[in-house]
């Protein structure tokens, strides 16, 4: 059987490649575990496969434009290392440095991670804290889609054959914020998170973001919560109160599960410590 | 169309490669190099490292047309006359026991060492996080990058064909 591999150069060939039935490949460290799983099975492989990791558009990464942009063929290593990353949007620096292995973030892309859509990814939980709207391109046109819109269960996303996610335009942080991303799973490195947690505060409150991952079916910002941060004086109360509604709200969307009496105590720990040392960092007297 | 890229310093040019194969799949299988090894086939152990434009990858999860044009090199890319200070160095500190890691902890020491001469322990062990190891307890293997780093800074024979 002859196959086909499009290593595409621009977004209208990865579309072309699209439109005759290809199946789009970024870094492949989710995709080749699954086309595995179906070489094992005996199961039909994809014929056609368009790489996109070299079209330039999936690869811009403009942190400091008015509308920053963050290409969805940027690697984790990249995102690990980028100084502009590092400085505008530390969480997403912090976020990328603990996926998987080094071998991995060499490879795997953060519209991969997206696209995927498993409920544990470590980019998603990132992107929502950062109010990510994606940029899907199709042969029909572009449309902008929230990522808490785009991502609509676990593992499962609103695309559809022939759309190409280019990447990903972020809020800006108000001047002066303070980020953190932290990770919980039985070890520190090549780890599933159990849950994770992307914070961003400023010293007046104006837009905190509050996002927990791996314990709800698709990334969500935590509103309540935030309002909550925005609306009280902060301090160690506050941390406390914050943590424990997001356990009440971890509880509410996923039920009293034989996991509960670890994770609830978990969100709750995770929560106020990781607001606590957040806004450590912003240095606020008093 | 065939796939061309260069692997330990040799251009080397494959016909019917299918789109879905890996880049393990074509080394092993296609070129004989069968010192990258299969641990587990889907990214968590390690033992199938290898660089990629000189940056390490799991060969397993490797679509092997992403190395065309580009450069690989496998664990037999590093000896050229007698062992490469990094394999010296894993011999000498007994971070080898039944050696099936051992390929992929050496490209990950290699890839390091290109990237910093001097590691400490936390740089070590972030850089060798994705190789499991199931027989040494990884403190020979620690000792052996350090081992190495100071044999390749005191030799500075870090020339790799093609790399």
């Amino acid at each position: 059987m002859t196959t086909k591999y499009l290593a595409a150069r621009n977004v209208e060939e990865a579309l072309a490649g699209l439109d005759d039935g290809a199946k789009v490949l970024a870094g492949g460290t989710d995709l080749m575990v699954h086309l595995r799983r179906l070489r094992l099975c005996g199961a039909g492989l994809p014929e056609y496969l368009v790489d996109v990791t070299g079209v330039p558009e999936l690869n811009r990464l403009d942190m400091d434009a008015d509308k920053p942009f963050l290409g969805a063929g940027v690697t984790f290593r990249r995102l690990e290392r980028d100084a502009a990353v590092a400085r505008r949007y530390p969480l997403l620096a912090q976020a990328g440095a603990v996926v998987g292995s080094l071998q991995i973030r060499n490879l795997a892309t953060i519209g991969g991670n997206v696209a995927n859509a498993s409920p544990a990814a470590d980019g998603l939980t990132a992107l929502a804290a950062l109010g990510a709207r994606a940029e899907v391109v199709s042969s029909n046109g572009v449309r902008h889609i929230p990522l808490e819109e785009l991502i609509i269960g676990p593992n499962t996303t609103c695309l559809v054959p022939g759309d190409l996610i280019v990447g990903f335009k972020l809020d800006r942080p108000p001047e002066g914020s303070a980020q953190r991303f932290y990770k919980v799973g039985r070890r520190r490195a090549v780890v599933i998170a159990r849950m994770n947690l992307a914070v961003s505060l400023d010293r007046e409150m104006t837009d905190p973001r509050l996002v927990l991952g791996a314990c709800f079916p698709s990334p969500r910002r935590m509103t309540e919560v935030e309002r909550l941060l925005a609306s009280e004086t902060p301090g160690p109360e506050l941390w406390r109160e914050a943590g424990r509604m997001a356990a009440e709200q971890f509880v509410q969307v996923c039920g009293w599960r034989s996991s509960a009496p670890y994770k609830v105590p978990a969100v709750a720990n995770l929560v106020s410590r990781t607001l606590e040392s957040t806004w450590a960092e912003l240095g606020v007297a008093g | 169309m065939n796939l061309v890229f260069e692997i330990n310093g040799s251009r080397r040019s494959l016909g019917n490669v299918p789109c879905h194969a890996t880049l393990l799949s074509v080394l092993r299988d296609r070129l004989g190099l069968l010192g990258t090894k299969e641990g587990c086939g889907v990214g968590e152990c390690g033992a199938c490292t290898v660089l990629l434009d000189g940056e390490p990858v799991n060969a397993c999860l490797t679509a092997a047309w992403k190395a065309a044009g580009r450069n690989v090199i496998t664990i037999e890319g590093l000896a050229t006359e007698g062992l490469h200070p990094v394999q010296e160095a894993f011999v000498d500190s007994g971070a080898i026991q039944c050696g099936f890691c051992t390929p992929g902890m050496i490209m990950s020491t290699y890839a390091l060492l290109k990237r910093s001469a001097c590691p400490d322990v936390e740089d070590i062990k972030s850089a060798l996080a994705g190789n499991l190891c199931r027989c040494t307890g990884y403190k020979q293997i620690l000792d052996a990058v350090r081992a190495a780093a100071a044999k390749m800074d005191r030799t500075h024979d870090d020339e790799v064909s093609g790399g």
